[in-house]
């Protein structure tokens, strides 16, 4: 083949033109870390980066939802144990106004005493998270409890769901109507009948019905502090599982979409390596010719 | 004896004006050794016809005496073989080019992956309703999703109206690309005719005919052209299956004679004009229009703040058009975040929140038909620059072929140079010696003895 000097230059300078593309290439994935800078880089991986990018921020999300659960559960075993405590007290005061050595005088004030623990019991029942009502059901903007007076639940029964992972709901809340109860069930009215049969000094049913009653609405607490606690700790399971699946989803984002150093390094040296020849083999190529040694 | 005396006069002087000739040839070869399109030329030296003695019968003389060299022809050394491979991978080419320009534009719009792109403002958005569904009786996070949503209908635009941007560059880009093709038809039919004025007088335009094919080679870029020889030297051109030029006359093409366009720049253009990122245009609406839709109808199913059903969270129903609703933007307690009117319900945000994982294009749900759009796009973008890769490297390979028998090789010229410089200075000399030879024969004879 006839080569002239045309020719040469010109493969000269495609050829540097390569390696320089090449290098900036290298050069941009050094700078930035990044494997992969627009889909054509790598469309597959691209479709993949994208996918794990929202597989994680969508992780983050259930993470924030269990947390906020968490939070909420906390508050509701805090206010629960309370309740539970004013039950205790309330058991005291009950087995002592039901000694039949007490008498109507001294009933009376147990019963005064009583009536505080209720009231006490519905202030617990009014806790608030967030500026929610934990007890009021999905009726979180009304204050479940009136304050003195009559016991009316104001809340709802229903159970409010959060999302803790893609389909799996959990329930958040206990319905104060079912722990805490209201003038026709649970302890409220527990508690206002021991009163009612202190003052009525009917010793009788504060020895039978009361005591039972006060027991298996303990009972009930106790099942429903259960229930926030196994809840709670499903919480748990699920937050730590969300952790592992979110190391794992970084690293293969990483994988996909990062720079591997020490190889970019390597392919950075030798691609300088190759300019560099380019350059020289290209400068002493394209100098001479006959010229030079004609006189 | 009846040769002329003063012959070998006649032939040295040919021999001076021959080898003259030919250094002139290589001085405008070495002159236009870096020319574009320039062919190399060479002085075709052709011996002159021989002096034959006549006489009716076998002459008593050897036969057939030579009188010298002359040129015959400056020859033009060009393979048009080569040009047809060259051009064809020319018009591959302009094709790939003009796609792969085209598709880097509309990669960039897309912005992908990043942390600004559709595909992470579709994440927030969706953490967004489950951030509602958190916390439902909150203004602050329900101003939050109104927020998310508004940035992701702003995204949808963005895209919307960069893809249109490029759209209607390339449709202008087409209409420049006619006008230089009309052009290059005008300036070719005018070196036909140029060309056909020389030959008919037995002339060799070499020079005009490089800087016709330097046209043609251009208009290869421009679309698939075809090139067939005339009479003197003219060449009809045909682009896109329409004549551009026909002997010294050329036409002007609009897109609608372009009938069987299959490749070069204009092809490229016109694929990604009508066909390609109408295609993404029109995938990317289906897409805000599918999530218009589905949250529409679901927001509708659930109940605001106050307990009134919901209305309409987005308006628009295309990637261009899509906005979030102007009465949430200004009052977000009208999120319809829960299921059946309490303020702590929040099935409705969960159930949009859902909308995530729901197949509303064909099996895909928004998110997959939107990384599938993407990795389409950049398919597409790699194909182009991948065969335009291969068109450039073939295309080099030709394009050294043609310098292999066209290019102007300085060495070689130098040599030449050389070569008739020493031919020049030896006719010379031969006529010094005829020249004394004759002094002798003039001046000296007869004169014995004086």
């Amino acid at each position: 083949m006839r080569i002239t000097q045309n020719m040469l230059s010109r493969g000269l300078l495609d050829d540097l033109q390569g390696v320089t593309e090449r290098l900036s290439r290298t050069q941009q994935k050094l700078s930035s870390g990044k494997e992969l800078t627009a889909p054509s880089d790598d469309p597959f991986a691209a479709s993949r980066a994208l996918m794990f990018r929202s597989d994680i921020a969508q992780n983050e999300q259930y993470g924030r939802n269990v947390d906020e659960a968490q939070a909420w559960q906390t508050i509701t075993d805090a206010s629960l144990s309370k309740v539970g405590d004013l039950v205790l007290r309330a058991r005291d005061l009950l087995v002592q106004g039901a000694n039949d050595s007490s008498g109507a005088a001294a009933r009376s004030s147990i019963a005064t005493e009583i009536d505080q623990l209720a009231e006490a019991m519905k202030s617990e029942g009014n806790a608030k998270y967030a500026g929610r009502f934990i007890f009021a059901g999905s009726a979180t903007l009304t204050q479940p409890y009136q304050m003195g007076g009559v016991d009316t639940y104001s809340g709802n029964t229903e159970l409010v769901k959060r999302e803790i992972g893609p389909g799996v709901q959990v329930d958040l809340n206990i319905p104060g109507s079912s722990v805490i109860g209201d003038s026709s069930s649970g302890l409220l009215k527990v508690l206002r009948d021991i009163a009612t049969d202190l003052r009525a000094n009917n010793g009788a049913n504060l020895q039978n019905v009361d005591i039972a009653a006060l027991d298996s609405a303990h009972d009930a607490l106790n099942a429903a502090r259960a229930v926030v606690g196994a809840r709670s700790n499903r919480l748990d399971t699920a937050a730590s599982r969300l952790q592992e699946i979110q190391e794992a989803s970084n690293k293969l984002l990483s994988d996909t979409e990062d720079a591997d150093m020490a190889k970019t390094l390597i392919d950075y040296s030798t691609q300088q390596a190759v300019y560099q020849s380019a350059l020289k083999s290209g400068a002493n190529l394209i100098q001479p010719s006959l010229m030079d040694f004609l006189r | 004896m009846s040769v002329s005396t003063f012959m070998g006069l006649e032939t040295t002087l040919r021999g001076i004006l021959a080898q003259q000739m030919a250094l002139d040839v290589t001085g405008h070869n070495i002159a236009n050794a870096n020319t574009v399109g320039y062919s190399r030329q060479r002085a075709v030296l052709t011996p002159t016809d021989p002096y034959t003695v006549p006489g009716t019968s076998r002459p008593p003389q050897a036969g057939q005496l030579g009188t010298g060299v002359d040129v015959t022809a400056y020859e033009r050394l060009r393979d048009s073989f080569i040009d047809i491979q060259l051009r064809a991978q020319t018009m591959r080419q302009g094709a790939a080019e003009a796609s792969a320009d085209g598709l880097g534009q509309v990669e960039l719009a897309f912005n992908e992956p990043s942390d600004n792109g559709l595909n992470a403002l579709l994440s927030r958005y969706w953490s967004a309703w489950q951030d509602v569904s958190n916390a439902p009786e909150n203004l602050a996070t329900r101003q939050s999703l109104a927020q998310a949503a508004s940035s992701l209908a702003s995204g949808f635009n963005q895209v919307a109206s960069q893809l249109g941007t490029v759209l209607s560059q390339t449709g202008q880009n087409v209409t420049y690309t006619l006008d230089e093709v009309n052009s290059l038809g005008t300036r070719v039919a005018a070196l036909n005719d140029a060309i056909a004025k020389s030959s008919v007088t037995g002339d060799r335009p070499n020079d005009l005919f490089d800087e016709r094919d330097v046209l043609i080679d251009r208009l290869a870029e421009l679309g698939n052209v075809s090139v067939t020889g005339t009479t003197l030297g003219q060449v009809d051109v045909t682009i896109g299956g329409a004549a551009l030029v026909t002997g010294n006359a050329s036409a002007t093409l609009a897109e609608s004679n372009l009938t069987s366009l299959t490749s070069g720049k204009l092809s490229g253009l016109i694929t990604l004009r009508d066909t390609t990122i109408p295609g993404y245009q029109s995938r990317l609406d289906a897409l805000a229009g599918a999530l218009v839709t589905a949250t529409n109808t679901q927001h509708a199913a659930g109940y605001d703040l106050s307990g009134t059903a919901g209305g309409a969270f987005f308006g628009g129903t295309t990637a261009a058009t899509i906005s979030v609703s102007a009465a949430i933007m200004a009052n977000p307690a009208l999120v319809a975040a829960s299921g059946n009117g309490q303020p702590g319900n929040a099935a409705n945000a969960l159930t949009l929140a859902g909308i995530r994982d729901q197949a509303l294009i064909g099996s895909a749900t928004i998110n997959t038909a939107y990384s599938q759009l993407v990795t389409q796009v950049g398919s597409d973008t790699q194909e182009a620059k991948r065969t335009l890769d291969t068109a450039k490297l073939l295309a080099g390979s030709l394009e050294d072929k043609r310098q292999s028998v066209s290019g102007v090789s300085l060495d070689e010229e130098m040599t030449n140079l050389l070569r008739f410089q020493r031919g020049y200075q030896a006719s010379a000399r031969a006529l010094s010696a005829m020249d004394e030879m004759l002094d002798g024969l003039i001046n000296r004879t007869g004169k014995v003895g004086l």
